[in-house]
């Protein structure tokens, strides 16, 4: 199969009639990691919740084209199922619904009528993955991130991610809230899975999680755009010095996502 | 004069029919004469003036039954009685249980042979003048069991009790009589099948329980109540000193329904715990209270309801905790939730705390009407899963303890069949 190819163009998205987004701009093939950092309130997580086609979020121009398909047109099932996958920095808690059978059912809505993995093969896969990450074997039947700390939740969502093997990963502040042992866990759960059949968009606020994760590109958010790209080395730059100088060098005062009056 | 000449007719037909002792036919025409005596009630939310309550005609002979009834009976491996409109098909018996003393038979049988059992109890939890629909319900009734469980007798098996309504032109008046006696453990499981829309005709089913001192009584029960009728329906349970009644109810339903799940807590320590499932669709309306009356000192009591409402559907779960004075260090839990599937069904959860006594343990409830968080249906549509999957899934979780908490395995199936039906459409 052809490297991933993942496009975005021009993107502008509004909440509540409000523009979040201005104008973005992204390019990430298969074998290749994206970091996006930003202060809070630029806009990341907005852009990950409109790529992945969140009900809220109006998008008001551009396009976006996961191997050449049309991801706007699709639905947010439609989406996950062309291969985008969105670790969300919020999950939702689901009662009476077993992480298990979750990631089972979506597992099942990628094949064919009669061709779903037999359930055996799917334990022991889910266990293998489970253990690696450092996840307790009973929380294949906890109910879907109910009372999980934070910490929990993360490394679900990481799990999900090997478990669907997905073209193109969003990772977004997977980091926040873990202490080093659970980061490092996480990083590793990521670097296992690299290769070319994979992209990854990983959305962070600190440098601290590209210790562990090495980007090929980073690029900085600010005011709903990408108002500086560069690679490894920006993103250390940006923990030494801090968001205000590169705020100083580009002239802007408040980087977040102004209010129109 | 007339009205009450035709109908008490129908008193007639029924207790003839079933060739009961005298004395039934007496509770009978009185039950009547109450019936026709008593005022129409007014509930609160749910208005009687446009139903009526005409009974129908006795069917003296019943159908055959249904393919799909057949089916779910032949896979039952515990004791069952079948009854078509109120008349028994078979019955099922294990040996295990006969040699225990248990009696498992129908009611009318019941009243022949086990005469004193059945007067002493019969009516004694739901009383002829608790309202109109008990009085219909004891001057009418057609088919239902009586279980009695002796003394420091267990039982691991529950029995159960099938219902078939086919009958177009008549209301239905099942009538269960569960009398556990001191230490003795039970199950019972309570089945309705009624698919055919009906006339406007005006239905009453009770069961009632006696749970005598350190007994526990389980009962489960799945209701389909079918369109045009009004069914009243009332399960109450005296429960004495250290017993402990459960009941996991559930119901999906397009019909009228008034109803009532009680548990009197009568002895010290007695403990009620009620589940409640309800499915609405079409038109339904459901009047739903779990009660429980806290009368002994140190009584427990917990309420569940999960409603899921599609379509017109409109219910009402009333949770109703009541401590009289002198019950102390009591302690209730009411948890209700509904969940409006549709826009356009329409849904109230109402707590209800009636306490006369200072001394209380712990009185908590939570209550809750809303839709589908639509963030949980985009989490699990963001992993590949269909909006409409997606849905049900959610549902599903969310009644999932309660169905789990059902006492057999072919009820549970058929709970499952039935709620997946309504959710699938
Ligand atoms: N669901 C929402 N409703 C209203 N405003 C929102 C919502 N999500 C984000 N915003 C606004 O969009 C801007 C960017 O937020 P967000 O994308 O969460 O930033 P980041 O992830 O970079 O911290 C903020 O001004 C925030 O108030
Ligand atoms: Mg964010």
């Amino acid at each position: 199969m052809a490297k991933p190819n993942f496009q975005v163009e021009d993107l502008h998205v509004s909440i509540e009639g409000k523009e979040i987004l201005k104008g973005l701009n992204l390019h990430i093939r298969g074998g290749e990691i994206h970091a996006i950092m930003g202060p809070n309130g630029t806009g990341k997580s907005t852009l990950a919740s409109s790529l992945m086609g969140h009900p809220h979020y109006e998008v008001t121009g551009g396009r976006v084209t996961l191997d050449g398909q049309d991801l706007l047109e699709m639905s947010t099932d439609e989406r996950a199922r062309a291969g985008l996958f969105l670790a969300m920095q919020y999950p939702s808690e689901v009662p009476g619904v077993s992480n298990a059978n979750f990631i089972r059912q979506a597992l099942n809505a990628r094949m064919e009528e009669g061709k779903e993995i037999p359930v055996l093969k799917f334990h022991r896969t889910l266990q293998e993955k489970m253990k690696q990450l450092n996840i307790d074997p009973v929380f294949a039947e906890r109910y879907l991130n109910e009372g999980f700390s934070g910490g929990e939740k993360k490394r679900n969502e990481i799990l999900q991610m090997s478990m669907l093997e997905p073209r193109i990963a969003i990772l977004d502040e997977i980091d926040s809230g873990l202490d080093i042992d659970a980061l490092k866990v996480v990083a590793n759960g990521v670097n296992s899975m690299k290769s070319d059949n994979i992209g990854f968009l990983i959305i962070t606020h600190y440098q601290r999680l590209l210790n562990y994760i090495v980007p090929d590109y980073v690029h900085v958010m600010m005011q709903g755009r990408i108002v500086k790209s560069g690679d490894a080395k920006l993103a250390e730059e940006l923990e030494a010095k801090g968001y205000d100088w590169l705020k100083e060098e580009l002239g802007i005062e408040d980087e977040t996502v102004e209010v129109d009056a | 004069m007339t009205e009450a000449n035709t109908v008490s007719l129908q008193v007639h037909a029924v207790s003839s029919a079933f060739q009961e002792p005298e004395w039934v036919l007496r509770l009978r025409e009185d039950a009547w004469q109450r019936f026709t005596e008593m005022p129409e009630p007014r509930l609160e939310k749910t208005d009687l003036r446009k139903r009526g309550w005409e009974t129908g005609t006795f069917v003296a002979s019943p159908t055959g039954v249904p393919e799909s009834v057949r089916h779910y009976v032949n896979n039952l491996d515990h004791p069952y009685a079948l009854f078509v409109d109120g008349h028994l098909i078979e019955v099922k018996h294990t040996e295990a249980q006969g040699q225990q003393g248990v009696i498992f038979t129908d009611i009318h049988t019941a009243t022949l042979k086990h005469e004193s059992l059945v007067k002493e109890h019969l009516a004694s939890v739901v009383k002829v003048d608790d309202n109109k629909w008990s009085a219909l319900s004891l001057a009418l009734f057609a088919g239902g069991i009586f279980l009695y469980v002796p003394r420091n007798v267990q039982v691991d098996v529950p029995f159960e009790s099938v219902h078939v309504f086919t009958a177009a032109q008549s209301g239905t008046y099942p009538r269960n009589l569960i009398v556990a006696d001191e230490l003795a453990d039970v199950k019972f499981i309570d089945v309705t099948f009624s698919p055919e829309q009906k006339e406007k005709f005006t239905s009453s089913h009770v069961t009632e329980v006696v749970a005598k001192a350190g007994s526990r009584v389980h009962v489960g029960t799945a209701d389909e109540f079918a369109k045009g009728a009004t069914y009243f329906v009332t399960r109450r349970a005296l429960v004495g000193k250290d017993a402990v009644v459960e009941w996991t109810v559930s119901d999906v339903s397009n019909a009228f329904t008034v109803e009532l799940v009680e548990d009197i807590l009568e002895g010290t320590g007695a403990r009620g715990e009620t589940r409640v499932i309800g499915v609405g669709y079409g038109r339904q309306h459901m009047d739903l209270t779990a009660s429980m009356v806290h009368r002994g000192r140190h009584t427990e009591s917990d309420i569940t309801m999960h409603g899921a409402l599609r379509e017109r559907a409109n219910s009402v779960f009333r949770s109703c905790t009541e401590i009289v004075k002198g019950a102390v260090g009591a302690g209730s839990e009411q948890h209700d939730r509904m969940i409006m599937i549709d826009r356009t069904a329409r849904a109230d959860a109402i707590p209800m705390l009636l306490i006369d006594e200072n001394d209380v343990n712990r009185c908590g409830h939570a209550a809750s009407v809303g839709k589908i968080d639509p963030n949980q249906v985009y989490y699990l549509m963001s992993r590949g899963i269909p909006q409409a999957l997606a849905t049900q899934m959610i549902i599903w979780g969310y009644l999932h303890d309660s169905v789990e908490a059902l006492p057999s395995a072919p009820l549970r199936d058929l709970v499952v069949a039935r709620i997946e039906r309504e959710l699938s459409r």
